[in-house]
């Protein structure tokens, strides 16, 4: 290839959108021009654009690309329309998702796993895995992917340890070969025809708050929706969003509300059941966010939600059903009883009290035909924090990049019939408030001094991180980095239930795109 | 392995699986233990690593990163975390000649889709 050809590329395409692009639809931006580089093949296909399909922020970290490495210009909205075409017409199905959404739903609580370890090494050391099961491909535009990683990445060979290994034969062996049998390009997928105008029950959990439920309303106003969300919390507290909101393709839903404070985002997708299910977070700090399920008022009757899901033997509590369509009498486990305090068709409150000398365990707590989970327990036989291994980011500090906390969580277990700890048979009962407090993990973060420098936990179990940049107070001034141990003690009738986890409060990424 | 702190589930497995085979992978189940899995979002990259080092630990990254941060942006070395001025960010550092010092002009490089 002559070396002249990627200057003269940039140039047509930095003048191709010198065009009128404002007066163009997203087809006429694709025909007149992408088409400047992706020059149609005979029958009338686009080469790349036509070879792939992905979720809508992998077709944005491809317009990005475009725009950074191929002088593309486009404003902010252009890309937009951009993004929502080519999700709608080159999108996947939320099926082809599944397994792989929390890299969509920026979920902190995951764990990225290669298929095997080719992959895991050729893929998955710089990026997650998800990033990879999420595309769609040919073949061919397979290959050319894993040519433009050793284009753009040269020194990626050593990371694919080059010294040791064939690895471009590898690359372009066995790692093509899976690429293209289990990520192939498939069959294009039609986006959704359905208007998902309506009232929506919602409910969730949300690490650091609790449990929450309420009414997200869905109006259709031209291409996208109208948003109004209200959650109220097991606490007490209230919030209300307002925003709007889109389906992409088959079923990927994106929300931006805000509540005049916090901008959140949703990112959440249509399952077969008619059901919205993913997570929200703050638009500015995803750690921060919750896992949603919604359902329409008019659909198919459900319960969404329990909360509290778990009760003592001996006790009494207000037990929240939400759901929709709920109705009918309540069906209660042996040794459980109930009197009714509220009834609607998305909530229902039962004032539930479990007999001292009730069995320990999970039990189904009825509504009508519907059924719900409940654990009946007396003493938790331990506790566990979770995630069990996660990060933080220093940030802040007047820098551009802002810190990046973690959420903690206590989870109480009973043992289960085989009466030992940590087994498969141990029953999840639910979560329970602790007191948090961070450790140095081993003797070099102690020496290093690591639990005083790298951050505050607060009475919720998030972590806040320490400030950015070098610390003239630390050895060698470095960074407010610690490898440190987190702690949740929780007292139970005089005993102390304790359980850790770690906590890797590291550097700031500067390359932090939609999908990691 | 009395030196390393598994860092994760599969290295968990992989202690366990070292645990109860002491003679080795060849005798059979640490074979089936492979190094797949990741905290999203970290490189598995361990020379020195970007978020976590090789020991399951933050003491043997370089630190402060900002001493080092262009001597990880030139070679492109962790492509997914650090914009490479290799390539696809040429102009991330002009605005920061000394990172140690200037370490508040480097910016986030993905620019946020609004709306």
């Amino acid at each position: 290839m002559s070396r002249i050809a990627p200057a003269l590329w940039t140039t047509c395409a930095a003048l191709a959108l010198a065009l009128p692009a404002h007066a163009m639809e997203p087809q006429d931006i694709l025909d007149r021009v992408c088409t400047t580089c992706h020059a149609p093949r005979a029958d009338g296909s686009l080469p790349r654009i036509d070879d792939g399909r992905r979720t809508p922020e992998g077709w944005d970290m491809t317009l990005v690309r475009m725009m950074r490495n191929h002088g593309v210009r486009m404003t902010g909205e252009e890309r937009a329309t951009m993004v929502r075409h080519l999700a709608d017409t080159r999108g996947l199905s939320v099926a082809e998702t599944e397994g792989w959404r929390y890299i969509l739903e920026q979920e902190p609580v995951a764990v990225d796993e290669a298929p095997n370890q080719d992959m895991a090494e050729m893929c998955a050391r710089c990026h997650s895995f998800a990033r990879v099961a999420v595309q769609r491909r040919t073949r061919e535009d397979w290959a050319h992917m894993i040519h433009f990683h050793l284009g753009q990445f040269p020194t990626l060979e050593y990371q694919a340890l080059a010294r040791d290994r064939d690895w471009w034969g590898i690359a372009m062996g066995d790692v093509l070969d899976f690429l293209a049998e289990n990520y192939g390009y498939g069959e294009r997928v039609a986006s959704l025809a359905a208007d998902l105008s309506g009232a929506w029950t919602v409910a969730g959990r949300m690490p650091g708050r609790g449990d929450y439920a309420g009414t997200m309303h869905v109006m259709a106003e031209g291409t996208d929706y109208e948003v109004h969300l209200d959650l109220g919390f097991a606490d007490g507290s209230h919030a209300h969003f307002d925003g709007r909101g889109l389906v992409y393709g088959a079923g990927e839903w994106r929300a931006t509300l805000s509540d005049g404070e916090t901008e959140i985002r949703q990112v959440m997708a249509l399952g077969a059941d008619g059901a919205l299910s993913g997570r929200w977070f703050d638009a500015e700090s995803d750690v921060i966010g919750a896992r949603m399920l919604a359902a329409r008022e008019d659909g198919t009757p459900r319960i969404l939600g329990v909360s509290p899901g778990h009760l003592r033997l001996g006790e009494a509590a207000e037990i929240t059903l939400t759901g929709v369509g709920l109705s009918g009498a309540p069906v209660l486990p042996e040794g459980v009883s109930a009197e009714l305090v509220s009834e609607s068709a998305t909530q229902v409150v039962l004032r539930v009290t479990a007999a001292a000398e009730a069995a320990v365990g999970p039990v189904t707590l009825g509504l009508g035909d519907l059924a719900a989970p409940l654990v009946l327990y007396d003493r938790l036989d331990r506790i566990a924090v979770v995630p069990e291994v996660t990060i933080s980011r220093v940030g802040g500090n007047d820098g551009p990049i802002a810190k990046v906390p973690a959420q903690f969580e206590v989870v109480g277990y009973l043992n289960g019939p085989d009466g030992a700890p940590g087994t498969e048979d141990d029953i999840l009962v639910g979560h329970f408030p602790a007191d948090w407090s961070t450790e140095d993990f081993d003797e070099v973060a102690a020496a290093m001094e690591d639990a005083r420098f790298a951050g505050v936990i607060d009475g919720a179990g998030r972590f806040t991180p320490g400030d950015a940049g070098p610390n003239p107070e630390r050895p060698m001034t470095t960074n407010n980095a610690g490898n440190l141990w987190v702690v949740a003690r929780l007292e139970q009738a005089g005993e102390v239930l304790e359980g850790r986890a770690q906590l890797f409060a590291t550097v700031q990424r500067f390359v932090d795109p939609p999908i990691r | 392995m009395k030196h390393l702190t598994p860092a994760n589930t599969r290295a968990k497995a992989m202690d366990e699986a070292l645990a109860a085979d002491p003679a080795g992978p060849a005798e059979g189940s640490a074979e089936e233990v492979l190094a797949m899995n990741a905290l999203v979002g970290c490189t598995t990259s361990f020379d020195p690593g970007w978020e976590i080092d090789a020991f399951g630990g933050v003491a043997n990254l370089c630190q402060p990163m900002e001493a080092d941060l262009y001597g990880c942006a030139d070679p492109c070395w962790w492509p997914a975390q650090v914009p490479d001025t290799m390539t696809t960010y040429p102009n991330w550092t002009e605005n920061a000649p000394a990172s140690e010092a200037d370490w508040r002009q480097l910016q986030s490089v993905f620019p946020r889709l609004k709306g």
